[in-house]
């Protein structure tokens, strides 16, 4: 079917803010950011180009490997423990347990808080000050029970153990978000399956096992996805946690990139680091979708 | 294409305005907002305007906790305002790409307040920190020292005396750890407060000839074996020491711990008073005391690191640059300074700039030591200049190589080697101008060689 004229003009009106917004926020930073990349410069003096010996340092930078493992570390670690945690709530949630409205609300809770607020909230649980819950609980704990020899109180947040005690904070702020998103995903299997099952003696988990979570495999390889991507851009957690200071113990490649860029003024650096980070994303979603297409089951 | 070249014209083409008759001589000077705030700087830029009227100077103030972000693009623009207060922008960086104007020519005129040229009443060395090529890029509007902060009232109630040696200080160190204190407070999320305890203990190590091999970054400076028992020192006070927890606390954090006793000294800069001002109790007599001699050492116990803070400088691209150096004179000159002293609780930079009556204990005990530091009437005061030259080296070798050597992740030997292959691979970097350094004469500093 031939599209009108004025089809066409209601389809242009309605994209061209949009448009307008990715051109400017999105397209035209990331050209610069890549023509950046290319580039030495320093911000103040006139850039000089020089290809892609960037990219060269970047892998040849032991900075940039560490910075990149630690994002890997985060993505396996907290990314497994969230979602596998989302589908235990989701499923619990699913069977319909007493007060589960409850229990869904206070799991969503920590997504809502800015992710500011949450890491300095968890500053305050690990302190190492009187306001530390955490090590005051050790301490309680110390004087209580027979508790083995261990030096009180723990600098959690200290730069050697930064990066492992990142893990729990991001599980608890990520976790209601799965939860939510596959339990919406387990309501809209019919509950027929469920009864059959029921009939033929399959336990709870192997009704999970065999029938929730193939039927839910597409949303819970979309929430992979979501993390790889959350995972690769994270910067608040490590930035706040490390009082905007981090080093080589605690990098991220995101908090690298800042670095580069705000504090020692090597913008081409800097750029080359967004331009991977770029890449990164994209062939992680692109690769985990591919994945997913070919799995989907329909019911 | 036509919409990415209008966003790339616009996107230049954004400049806040001050407002203010353009008729006028307008002078704006933007003061990053921290601990000393803006209203001294207002009041002080108010008073000049009112008295060079007749000139048609009009200096504006503003101040903003972010003002590197704020006036960064600006200067890229060519639109900076005229006078800039803000060390966190790169100003080496900006010296060697000439974005930045000399003061030497109204350092040559008399000072406001005496009949002596300004650049004869600063501190020495206080002028130092930002010269390339015999100019001076940089004024310094107050003077930091680096010093040992303990509470007067609490060394009293347990008998402490201050220590004057390092063996007396880690006497004093195992006294307060007996009576239930911890001994040392230490802002463990920020390395970079470690270096200045370091640079103090390499020149009472090594002496003055040492920190003169560290800025002409010598090979191998940092591995000397002077500069091994410096850092070894170093490690073994975080390690004996600093209180418990103290690696993950922030500046503000430890120092909470000090101004609340719960940990009986802290090294720190002369801005620890100000930066904990709504939070030090009555009764608290806030005093400090040099870092103590070391035995043996080649260094005069009495000299100690400080120099020149809170820059302020002057764009190449501002407006009236005559009127804004003027300013920065009467800024820092010998009538302002009792009255930024007694305002802000900082030390002037000049020579007699800051009356001790002028200022609180706390500060009366720094001038103190700037006294007892005096050979032949010159203050000994030293500094290591590679923290701002080699930002580079700063952010991914010294504080994490410092880091390491306080959690004891490196040995003394490791930490003297990274910093010496990271100052190696500066001198061999293209891109980094390293400007003249002048060397101080250990002799005049009471250190025969």
């Amino acid at each position: 079917m031939k599209r009108t004229w004025e089809q066409s003009l209601f389809i242009a009106v309605f994209l061209t803010p949009a448009f307008l917004l990715f051109t400017v926020f999105v397209a035209v930073p990331g050209a610069r950011a890549l023509l950046y990349s290319l580039q030495k410069w320093d911000g103040l003096s006139k850039p000089e180009w020089v290809g892609l010996s960037n990219f060269a340092a970047l892998f040849r930078d032991d900075l940039f490997r560490i910075a990149l493992g630690h994002n890997v570390f985060l993505t396996v670690t907290a990314g497994s423990a969230t979602i596998l945690l989302a589908l235990f709530f989701a499923a619990v949630l699913h069977r319909r347990v007493r007060g589960s409205a409850i229990f869904r609300v206070a799991f969503f809770f920590p997504n809502v808080i800015a992710s500011v607020a949450v890491a300095l909230l968890w500053l305050l649980l690990y302190s190492t000050t009187d306001f530390g819950v955490l090590n005051g609980f050790l301490a309680w704990m110390k004087e209580t029970v027979d508790w083995p020899a261990v030096s009180l109180p723990i600098p959690f947040t200290g730069k050697p153990y930064l990066v492992y005690s990142v893990v729990p904070m991001l599980v608890w702020t990520a976790t209601g978000f799965y939860m939510v998103l596959f339990l919406a995903a387990m309501e809209g299997i019919p509950e027929s399956f469920y009864e059959v099952a029921e009939l033929e003696g399959v336990s709870p988990f192997g009704q999970f096992w065999h029938i929730t979570l193939p039927l839910i495999r597409e949303v819970v390889v979309v929430g992979v996805v979501f993390l790889v991507i959350g995972s690769l851009k994270l910067f608040e957690a490590i930035w706040i946690m490390d009082n905007e200071w981090p080093s080589k113990e605690t990098h991220v490649m995101a908090t690298l990139l800042y670095q580069k860029v705000f504090s020692e003024y090597n913008v081409g650096y800097g750029s080359a680091v967004a331009v991977l980070m770029f890449v990164l994303v994209f062939v992680a979603t692109l690769a985990t979708l591919r994945f997913s297409r070919r799995e989907a089951l329909e019911y | 294409m036509p919409l990415v070249v209008i966003f790339l014209r616009w996107d230049g083409a954004i400049r806040p305005r001050i407002p203010g008759n353009e008729r006028l001589r307008s002078v704006e000077v933007a003061v990053f907002e921290g601990g000393y705030g803006i209203t001294w700087h207002q009041k002080t830029a108010a008073e000049y305007t009112a008295a060079h009227a007749g000139e048609g100077a009009n200096v504006n103030v503003w101040g903003e906790p972010r003002m590197a972000e704020k006036v960064k693009p600006r200067i890229l623009r060519g639109d900076p305002p005229s006078l800039i207060m803000d060390n966190r922008l790169p100003l080496w960086l900006m010296i060697s790409t000439g974005k930045l104007l000399p003061f030497d020519e109204v350092l040559d005129r008399p000072a406001y307040g005496s009949d002596l040229p300004w650049r004869d009443l600063f501190l020495p060395g206080t002028l130092d920190t930002y010269t390339s090529g015999g100019k001076v890029y940089a004024i310094p509007t107050s003077f930091g020292a680096w010093a040992c902060w303990y509470d007067a009232r609490q060394f009293r109630e347990h008998g402490l005396s201050v220590p004057r040696t390092w063996y007396e200080f880690e006497a004093l160190c195992r006294q307060i750890d007996a009576a239930g204190i911890a001994p040392i407070a230490y802002q463990g999320k920020y390395p970079y407060y470690a270096w200045f305890t370091y640079i103090s203990l390499l020149q009472r190590c090594g002496g003055l000839a040492l920190i003169n091999r560290v800025n002409a970054m010598e090979p191998g400076a940092f591995s000397d074996p002077d500069a091994l028992k410096a850092a070894g020192m170093l490690q073994d006070l975080a390690r004996r020491y600093f209180q418990k927890g103290s690696l993950a606390m922030s500046h503000t954090e430890s120092q909470l711990q000090f101004v609340n006793n719960k940990a009986a000294m802290i090294f720190c800069g002369v801005w620890l008073e100000n930066e904990q001002r709504d939070t030090i109790r009555p009764g608290f007599e806030l005093r400090c005391f040099n870092v103590p001699a070391v035995e043996g050492g080649k260094g005069n116990p009495h000299v100690f690191n400080g120099l020149g803070t809170e820059f302020v400088f002057m764009p190449t691209e501002g407006r009236n640059p005559d009127v804004a150096a003027d300013f920065t004179r009467y800024m820092v000159s010998l009538e302002k300074g009792p009255d930024m002293g007694a305002s802000i609780g900082v030390i002037s930079p000049l020579r007699g700039g800051c009356p001790p009556s002028a200022v609180s204990p706390a500060l009366q005990s720094v001038l103190r030591m700037l006294d007892e530091s005096m050979v032949d009437g010159t203050p000994g005061i030293f500094n290591v200049r590679l923290a701002e030259l080699l930002l580079e080296w700063q952010q991914q070798v010294m504080i994490p190589s410092l880091a390491g050597l306080l959690h004891g992740s490196l040995t003394p030997e490791e930490f003297a080697r990274r910093l010496d292959k990271g100052i190696a691979a500066a001198r061999a970097n293209p891109d980094i101008a390293v400007p003249e350094f002048k060397p101080y004469d250990p002799e005049i500093f009471g250190e025969p060689q």
